[in-house]
């Protein structure tokens, strides 16, 4: 019969106490394991978001550095702008992202315009791109972080490249991220590649046949849709001279690629197309540049808000955790105090039998702590099944970009972020390490909570013990 | 001559309410031999409790001298003293005070888990001393499912267990019917008979009291009257009432017939 076994059995001869004990200081260990673990979710999560900003800006800085002497000559529908790039395509090639252009009109250009635009000065290529919105319409509902809509948008997005192998080879003008089937090559002819949500779409896949505006195409090959899903960048690539045909618009093209011989005949090449072609929109790698520096500006203003977001959450979850702990130590203080005050003649009578004052001290607290390490168990449970519940309950909500960012954020890095709010899913879960944790924190609070009662236990004088009733 | 087992000298407690000084105990002066069986009696507020609590080192004398089995007791500290009451104190008390959660073996287990002994030794000594007072079969038992007079006899085991060189008894039958009483009392005359124990009860019942070897009259925190009881003669094997032969089993003369 050692103190262990009396103080389990003492514990247990109060079934219901024990239990509602148990359960209380369970759910505030529960509390103190599952900030922690929403904390280091967030942290994690910001870490990754944070990662995905500097690659993008690096890849960003990287193509504004490979395409400095590329002068982008696009027709004023606003094809083209670098900013809505969808990544997996090359710079200038036509979005066709969500709320890209539709509604607008779309306006084209003579072809013959990039054979005088050659003739300038310092140009050492001129590649036309095509790009239409097809006829078919679909219906879609997008949420965003301002709730969800309704939109009707072309099917898809026709787009026309020119298969010239110099133009393939010293220029990034194909799709990328081929995934199935191969990339376009010079020469060819009925055939086209395809975004991935279009072949589920058509159910097709490498091989199969499409009919676009009327003319069957060879599914040859299928690139990744960039931004999620079917409401992704929807788009057909195919030979340039087709796309006109099928579209009507022989001829015409939506898009001149200008590439200067030296970065030193941008600005010069710039201004004699300003000039010449007023329907034509050029942007150099300066506007680029100026948009990538806003960019930048709004990545940092995010992530700052974003640490600011965080630093504020620890603050909170510190002030949480200390409440938990205070109120765990409190719990086990008043518990144990109450169970010397109902036991005092047991402690006489221990005392006369010859028990020391440390006897009846580490009684005390071995039960202090029994309890403690019980709640621990009832806190790993609980908090095991409701840490998301409990963090997400307790922590502000921590949307890393807010509404009004998310948007802006959505617009200009799509490609980045997944899913449409524009944050990371957070799942806090929990660590063997904090389980143990949470394991020697039970302790200690058990060790403290029954420290100042087991002492006055102890204390007690034997000859007034035996008369309290 | 006896042995002295306890000798207390000049005995005084005194208790301090609201800046008032009350004495409880003023100038005891006791002597307890080897094997004796002493009641100590007197009324209500006489210093009874007080005095056997400062005899069973549960309270400091205010002033006075005390040696218990040859060890001045009364100047030393709590860690020391916890030593003396497990070693050489055996306590009875009216409620039992037995430890509800524990069975009756382990109750009476409980002074000996500080001691070297090992487990297996406490456990059948604990066996041996329920058996001693009647309660073989009962070990297993939890307090709420013995009787009064059974829950007493577990604590008079339990008083035993270290072999203590003096019992204390402070009204051990104080909560007993008559028949418990009487069995009580024949018990420990038993174990003072066969075994040697040297008791001191508390008593008010003067009927209780005459079963002991000598009566100490208790008034106002002091010894003003001391006389035999019927146990010496008993001791004696003479019957107390008519001088008759007796057996130490014997619950009645067997020649007057009256209860010993």
């Amino acid at each position: 019969m050692g103190a262990l076994t009396r103080s389990v059995r003492n514990i247990s001869r109060r079934k219901m106490r024990a239990i509602l004990v148990i359960i209380a200081l369970g759910f505030s260990m529960a509390i103190m394991i599952s900030i922690p673990s929403g904390i280091v979710a967030n942290q994690e999560a910001a870490q990754r978001l944070t990662e995905n900003f500097n690659s993008t800006i690096s890849n960003m800085q990287e193509e504004i550095n490979k395409t400095s002497t590329l002068i982008e000559c696009s027709t004023s529908s606003g094809q083209g702008t670098f900013s809505s790039a969808p990544s997996g395509m090359p710079p200038g090639m036509p979005s066709g992202t969500p709320f890209g252009r539709f509604g607008q009109e779309e306006i084209f250009v003579n072809e013959t315009v990039g054979d005088e635009i050659r003739s300038i000065d310092g140009v050492k290529d001129v590649v036309p791109f095509f790009e239409k919105s097809s006829n078919e319409t679909t219906s879609e509902t997008i949420n965003t972080p301002r709730g969800e809509f309704t939109i009707t948008r072309p099917l898809y997005t026709i787009t026309g490249v020119c298969l010239n192998s110099s133009f393939i080879d010293d220029y990034s003008i194909l799709p990328t991220n081929i995934t199935a089937g191969r990339n376009l090559r010079e020469g060819d002819s009925d055939v086209l590649v395809m975004s991935l949500n279009l072949t589920h779409y058509f159910g097709l896949a490498v091989g199969g046949k499409a009919e676009i505006n009327g003319k069957s195409f060879t599914v040859v090959g299928i690139c990744n849709s960039t931004g999620g899903g079917f409401t992704g960048t929807r788009t057909v690539y195919m030979n340039l001279s087709q796309a006109q045909a099928i579209t009507g618009e022989i001829g015409n093209v939506s898009r001149f690629d200008v590439y200067a011989e030296d970065v030193s005949y941008v600005d010069g090449i710039t201004e004699v197309i300003n000039a010449a072609y007023s329907d034509l929109r050029v942007t150099t790698y300066k506007d680029r540049l100026t948009n990538f520096e806003n960019m930048q500006t709004m990545y940092n203003e995010t992530l700052n808000n974003a640490q600011s977001t965080l630093g504020q959450t620890e603050t909170v979850a510190t002030q949480e955790i200390i409440v938990a702990v205070v109120a765990t130590s409190l719990i086990v203080l008043f518990v144990m105090l109450y169970t010397v005050r109902e036991r005092t003649k047991e402690i006489g009578t221990l005392k006369a039998i010859g028990f020391s004052t440390w006897n009846v001290m580490s009684q005390f607290m071995l039960e202090g702590i029994l309890i403690s390490l019980m709640a621990g168990v009832a806190g790993i449970a609980i908090g095991s099944i409701g840490a998301p519940f409990l963090s997400s309950l307790l922590l502000p909500h921590i949307s890393l970009f807010g509404g009004s960012s998310s948007s802006r954020f959505q617009s200009g890095f799509g490609s980045v972020s997944p899913g449409t709010t524009g944050s990371e899913s957070v799942t806090a879960a929990l660590s063997p390490q904090l389980m143990l944790l949470a394991f020697g924190v039970a302790v200690l609070l058990g060790a403290l909570g029954s420290l100042y009662p087991a002492w006055r236990a102890a204390r007690i004088r034997p000859a007034e013990a035996m008369r309290y009733e | 001559m006896s042995e002295v087992i306890l000798k207390a000298e000049e005995l005084s407690k005194t208790y301090a309410l609201n800046k008032r000084k009350i004495p409880a105990l003023s100038g005891v002066n006791l002597q307890v031999n080897k094997g004796e069986f002493v009641a100590i009696m007197g009324p209500s507020g006489s210093g009874k409790t007080t005095l056997l609590n400062v005899l069973g080192c549960l309270d400091k004398p205010t002033s006075g001298k005390m040696i218990l089995d040859k060890v001045d007791v009364a100047k030393l500290p709590e860690r020391e003293l916890c030593k003396i009451r497990r070693d050489k104190i055996g306590f009875i008390f009216q409620t039992f005070n037995l430890l509800p959660y524990l069975n009756a073996a382990e109750n009476v287990e409980l002074p000996m888990e500080n001691t070297k002994r090992p487990r297996s030794e406490r456990r059948k000594r604990a066996r041996e001393l329920l058996e001693l007072v009647g309660l073989s079969g009962r070990e297993e038992h939890r307090p709420q499912r013995l009787s009064a007079g059974e829950q007493q006899r577990v604590a008079i085991a339990r008083a035993l267990a270290n072999d203590p060189a003096m019992i204390l008894a402070d009204e051990p039958t104080g909560n007993l019917d008559t028949q418990n009483k009487y069995e009580i009392v024949r018990l420990l005359a038993n174990l003072n008979i066969d075994r040697g124990t040297t008791i001191v009860m508390v008593t008010h019942d003067s009927q209780v009291a005459s079963h002991t070897e000598r009566m100490l009259l208790l008034q106002d925190g002091r010894i003003t009257k001391e006389k035999q009881g019927l146990h010496l003669a008993k001791k004696k094997l003479v019957c107390p009432y008519c001088g008759g032969k007796i057996q130490p089993s014997d619950e009645r003369c067997p020649n007057c017939r009256k209860r010993l």
